[in-house]
């Protein structure tokens, strides 16, 4: 009871006797935040370790209320431009603005701007889940009343309501996930962002993560997203950008971009190994200059092809399952641009 | 900005200009008002830990008081009239608490700083990694200073037999021992921010808290030693802290003290900024 009493005169006292809100609120009005349309602009961003290029001059622009998604393999540079984006690492060069501040100069204000959802749970593991959101609160300075409500509603937002006393390591993956995220809101950030928010879950948290997220936009949080998951870029992004070592290489929304890159349809083909040669040739042979053929190890996938293409090589496999006709999606889109073989 | 509010023609805020050709900054910033958040944070944490946290680096001192003052301390003769037990009392009150802040910034921001998260946690908040190291090394301080507070307390209770404290001056200890927990906490974070693994932790325990620990004036008397051994004991910090401890808690104060004052304070300084720089170029990364 007494260190609730200190922390309330130290919290009253940082806002010089007026709700912080408020003097945040009218601070809000002196600065760019409302103004600026783009929550996110990148010019020309670099990010370097010593000789080693991480991201090698990219552009890009996020416009409010977007769901936007950075895709790319391993070592193409999401981490670092999110971690660009979120002012937790300097800048090599370019521009890059949130929220129309310089997060260069201006990392606080950035940094009060966003909620950020890390890969791994980094959650307090000595304290209670309740008191994990109140200590980052604290972290914002949001006057203790304010937090209390803000707590409940981000609880119960990620149905955590019941497990407000509980230790963080009773809670599972998937709320743990929840409890993240809903730390994340505590500020109530303008953007959101989510480094791989789903790995690791099994798939009814997936599913239950999506859903808040997509509630979250319905809210107006502008959302940016990385992740491996194609299926859940394709799902949930309004937007996206493919990067590929350190480049941005393809932008546009999801089906856009499967329909500029790998067309309606695919044929996947699981031939045997003395059927591959056949089914090679003749694809080869009829897949006219409008597709296109990939490997990836014993896997056929042929791009811009029509039932026709599908017929004749049914007729060279012996076992139906092994051919695939089906709509092409963002998979194929990634795998195309960044190369089907093994990155390391 | 009132002149572009409203007219919407402007889709951002005048943007501060940074010259062409500049660097990132990757200077220090000067630790500002939410390193008392991070302070706060361990706090709450030893609240709710503070049976595990608190009686042991209690008894500790407590066990060794008695064990070495009364026991040993029948075998062994001082000059004087003093005995072995009240000559331990005022080591006792700093080097134990030592022991604490050491611990604080070696496994303790060693955790937090890897298997927990809490760093790059706090990191993605308007705190900035400058007001995460200080907000340690002030905790690693007080957690020393509430030590030494409550060995003081200790030793109150205990006079009325052992004759431990002869004089109210015990109370200035406590700012001693912030300072020094400020100086130790911060040459041990900036070796945590060193470190790839808890084992390499022990180097810094061994090399130079064992040694010092026992060699700065705390068990027996250092004047005695070779000249050589009082030279390495004058550059440990807590040899000072022993100085000082020994007279305000005898009440035999003299100008020399000043020395060992203005050597802990002068010493914090730099260590402090060295810590700072160290742990935050390991968090920014």
């Amino acid at each position: 009871m007494r260190k609730g009493s200190t922390e309330g005169v130290q919290a009253a006292g940082t806002a010089d006797g007026s709700p912080g809100t408020t003097t945040q609120g009218s601070s809000r009005t002196a600065t760019p935040r409302e103004q600026a349309p783009l929550i996110i602009e990148a010019r020309g961003l670099v990010k370097r370790y010593g000789d080693f290029t991480a991201v090698a001059g990219i552009d890009f622009e996020v416009p409010r209320g977007e769901f936007f998604g950075l895709l790319g393999p391993n070592g193409a540079g999401k981490s670092s431009t999110i971690r660009m984006v979120s002012g937790v690492l300097p800048i090599s060069g370019g521009e890059l603005y949130v929220g129309g501040y310089d997060v260069h100069y201006q990392d606080r204000e950035v940094k009060r701007l966003l909620g950020i959802v890390p890969q791994d749970d980094n959650l307090d593991q000595d304290l209670t889940v309740r008191r994990n959101l109140e200590v980052y609160a604290r972290y914002y300075d949001i006057p203790k009343k304010v937090a209390a409500e803000r707590i409940e509603e981000a609880l119960e937002l990620m149905q955590l309501e019941d497990w407000g006393g509980a230790q963080i390591d009773n809670l599972s993956g998937g709320m743990k996930r929840r409890l993240v995220i809903a730390r994340a809101l505590i500020n109530d950030p303008d953007l959101l962002i989510l480094d791989e928010p789903t790995t690791g879950l099994d798939p009814q948290a997936r599913h239950l993560v999506w859903r808040k997220l997509r509630l979250l936009r319905e809210r107006g949080v502008t959302i940016l997203l990385t992740t491996h998951y194609m299926d859940e870029a394709e799902i949930l992004c309004d937007r996206l950008i493919i990067m590929d070592r350190g480049q941005n290489i393809a932008e546009g929304n999801p089906r856009d971009l499967i329909t500029r890159h790998v067309g309606r349809e695919v044929l996947e083909v699981h031939p045997l190994p003395e059927e591959r040669a056949a089914v090679l040739r003749d694809l080869e042979e009829n897949v006219g200059e409008s597709g296109r053929i990939e490997t990836v190890e014993d896997v056929i996938y042929a791009l811009g092809v029509t039932e026709e293409h599908h017929r004749r090589v049914e007729g060279l496999i012996a076992d139906p399952y092994r051919v695939n006709f089906r709509r092409a999606n963002l998979e194929d889109v990634f795998l195309s641009l960044t190369g089907r073989g093994l990155v390391e | 900005m009132s002149m572009t509010a409203g007219t919407g023609e402007r889709t951002h805020a005048p943007r501060p200009r940074r010259p062409r050709g500049e660097l990132p900054y990757i200077g220090l910033a000067i630790p500002g008002r939410l390193t008392f958040r991070v302070w706060q944070r361990n706090r709450d944490v030893f609240f709710q830990l503070w049976r595990a946290e608190l009686l042991p680096p209690l008894l500790e001192p407590l066990v060794t008081l008695l064990g070495l003052g009364l026991g040993l301390g029948a075998f062994v003769q001082l000059g004087g009239d003093i005995e072995y037990v009240q000559f331990l009392a005022p080591g006792i009150l700093v080097a134990f608490p030592m022991f604490v802040a050491t611990f604080e910034a070696l496994y303790g921001a060693y955790f937090r700083m890897t298997q927990h998260g809490t760093y790059d946690a706090i990191a993605a908040t308007p705190v900035r990694p400058e007001e995460i190291v200080a907000g340690e090394i002030a905790w690693a301080a007080s957690r020393m200073t509430l030590n030494t507070a409550l060995i003081a307390l200790v030793l109150l209770v205990l006079t009325p037999w052992l004759d431990l404290v002869g004089s109210p001056l015990i109370i200035f200890t406590i700012p001693i021992a912030f300072v020094t927990g400020v100086l130790i906490g911060s040459i041990g974070i900036a070796f945590t921010s060193r470190a790839r693994s808890v084992s390499q932790l022990s180097y810094f325990f061994s090399l130079f808290i064992l040694p010092m620990f026992w060699f700065s004036g705390g068990f027996f008397p250092i004047d005695e030693l070779p000249g050589w051994a009082g030279t390495v004991a004058w550059f440990f910090p807590l040899t000072h802290a022993v100085d000082l401890s020994r007279a305000l808690v005898t009440g035999d104060v003299y100008a020399g003290l000043i020395v060992n004052m203005l050597w802990l304070i002068l010493a914090a300084i730099p260590a402090f900024w060295l810590g700072l720089a160290a742990m935050k170029q390991r968090i920014v990364k």
